[in-house]
């Protein structure tokens, strides 16, 4: 699937209305015809340091996550697990990429859930949603509050629940709009790329083996590319 | 509201949709089979076999086949296949009466199927069909809309039309097909549809992005759906053909029996 394509499948989330406002902040950031110009994600024109945030992993331990996820190549994504469509369908398909790497390849990336709907999420459920797709796959949680601020801090828009006003009583389903793109970060800590909703496993199978190029380059020490590079 | 079932994208529940189109198309079949059938009044057994064809129809068609199938997975798409290509064009044919049949027979109007139900370009007809119908680009291009699909299904019905006509035409479209060539020709429909089996079911990924990317109905994954796709065309689509070559083999081993008598 070509750049072109896949912006024109995430307009088509954001036209449905299923991801919200999501799509609309990060493609300010996205450069589709430069960057590192050999993917099919798209590039970050401008990469940019992640944010240092700490939430609470699926088993209950502290997450930092830039230590945590240091050298490796890291896919980030925010959403939840009553998601209807976009989330099971991101994980599974980056999942299933995940499964063609071989082991060393597969020890370099590391999956990061962090859930935009922790009333619902609880740890458990968490953990055997993630667990459908990949049992290495980290889910993390916090206050609804601190996952806003660190969406912003990737330059996404913050999740929110939908059309209630005032908001859902206990047990009464509700969505949650969030931001759909996977998001790329390199072992230095850097926002390389997004992968908004309508990539295929063909896609990641082609950049996967270009991201992680890149990360090796970034992550050795004295590594060549720092947040501006490519 | 959709009037025919496409991809939509939306997450799947099991409440019930209505699809006008569908109903409309099904009564328009029984109104023409009334219309053709006027004056040569089918026996029991035909009205029994067209409507079964129908049915059929129906069923592949409509909610919930028609919406799964169009929009959310590989395998119920297959499943369609089978019962509007396969099962339903035999029953359809079958259930025409000959002398309906005899009326219309040599007229302008039949000159371009007439030609198309010559076996050997049936056969390259239809499985020319089933491969571009199962053609990635094709299937997504036309899954996304009601016209799209519609268009996937009309192909499948009136391939499968084409393809059974001179193995169960109530008037024998061509005199020199006798049983035994009958057989060949279902047989080796099958040998050609082993083409989109083998590629549904020992692809690396998955091929459709409509069903890659449709929102998720229980807890198959995309690879494993598109390989019990594969495998459905195989089984249930050879089921049928080797079925059909069974009953037409019984029918000779009789006529033979017959003959020597």
């Amino acid at each position: 699937m070509r750049p072109a394509r896949i912006v024109a499948a995430a307009a088509v989330a954001c036209g449905v209305g299923l991801a919200g406002s999501a799509c609309a902040s990060p493609d300010a950031a996205i450069d589709r015809t430069e960057g590192t110009g050999e993917l099919r994600g798209l590039a970050i024109e401008q990469p940019f340091e992640a944010p240092e945030f700490a939430l609470t992993d699926s088993r209950g331990r502290r997450f930092d996550f830039r230590p945590e996820t240091a050298g490796s190549l890291t896919l980030l994504f925010f959403g939840y697990t009553n998601c209807p469509d976009i989330c099971p369908v991101q994980m599974a398909v980056l999942g299933a990429a995940l499964d063609d790497l071989s082991y060393p390849e597969r020890r370099e990336i590391e999956v990061v859930f962090v859930t935009t709907d922790p009333a619902r999420d609880t740890p458990d459920r968490l953990r055997s949603w993630l667990d459908l797709f990949d049992a290495s796959f980290v889910g993390l949680y916090g206050e609804m509050e601190t996952v806003n601020e660190i969406q912003a801090g990737f330059r996404l828009p913050p999740a929110r629940i939908e059309g209630t006003s005032p908001p859902p009583g206990a047990g009464e389903p509700y969505l949650v709009g969030h931001a759909t793109p996977v998001v790329a970060v390199t072992g230095d800590g850097v926002a390389r790329a997004l992968y908004p909703s309508g990539v295929r496993q063909t896609d990641w199978r082609h950049d996967l083996p270009l991201l992680l190029r890149l990360n090796r380059s970034v992550s050795k020490p004295g590594g060549e590319a720092g947040p501006s590079g490519g | 509201m959709q009037w025919w079932c496409a991809a939509q994208g939306i997450p799947w529940d099991w409440s019930w949709r209505p699809y006008p189109g569908v109903w409309l198309f099904v009564a328009c079949l029984c109104l023409a089979y009334r219309a053709f059938t006027r004056g040569a009044v089918p026996s029991r057994l035909e009205v029994v076999r067209f409507a079964g064809g129908v049915l059929i129809l129906w069923i592949a068609l409509d909610w919930p086949v028609g919406a799964l199938g169009s929009g959310y997975l590989a395998s119920v798409h297959m499943v369609q296949f089978l019962l509007i290509a396969l099962l339903a064009p035999p029953l359809l044919i079958a259930g025409l009466p000959r002398a309906a049949l005899e009326r219309v027979r040599g007229g302008r109007a039949l000159s371009l199927p007439g030609f198309l139900a010559r076996p050997l370009i049936a056969l390259l007809f239809f499985n020319a069909i089933v491969i571009a119908t199962h053609w990635p680009e094709v299937v997504d291009g036309l899954m996304a809309s009601q016209a799209g699909s519609l268009a996937l299904d009309m192909a499948w019905l009136g391939g499968g039309l084409i393809f059974w006509w001179p193995v169960v035409s109530p008037v024998p479209h061509r005199p020199r097909f006798p049983l035994g060539v009958r057989i060949c020709y279902l047989i080796a429909s099958t040998v050609l549809m082993t083409l989109p089996y083998v590629f549904l079911t020992f692809a690396e990924l998955p091929f459709y992005a409509t069903y890659e990317l449709a929102p998720p109905v229980g807890t198959l994954s995309a690879g494993e759906d598109q390989r019990l796709a594969g495998l459905i065309m195989r089984i249930g689509g050879g089921t049928i053909l080797w079925s059909a070559a069974g009953i037409i083999f019984w029918f000779w081993y009789r006529s033979e029996n017959d003959a020597t008598r």
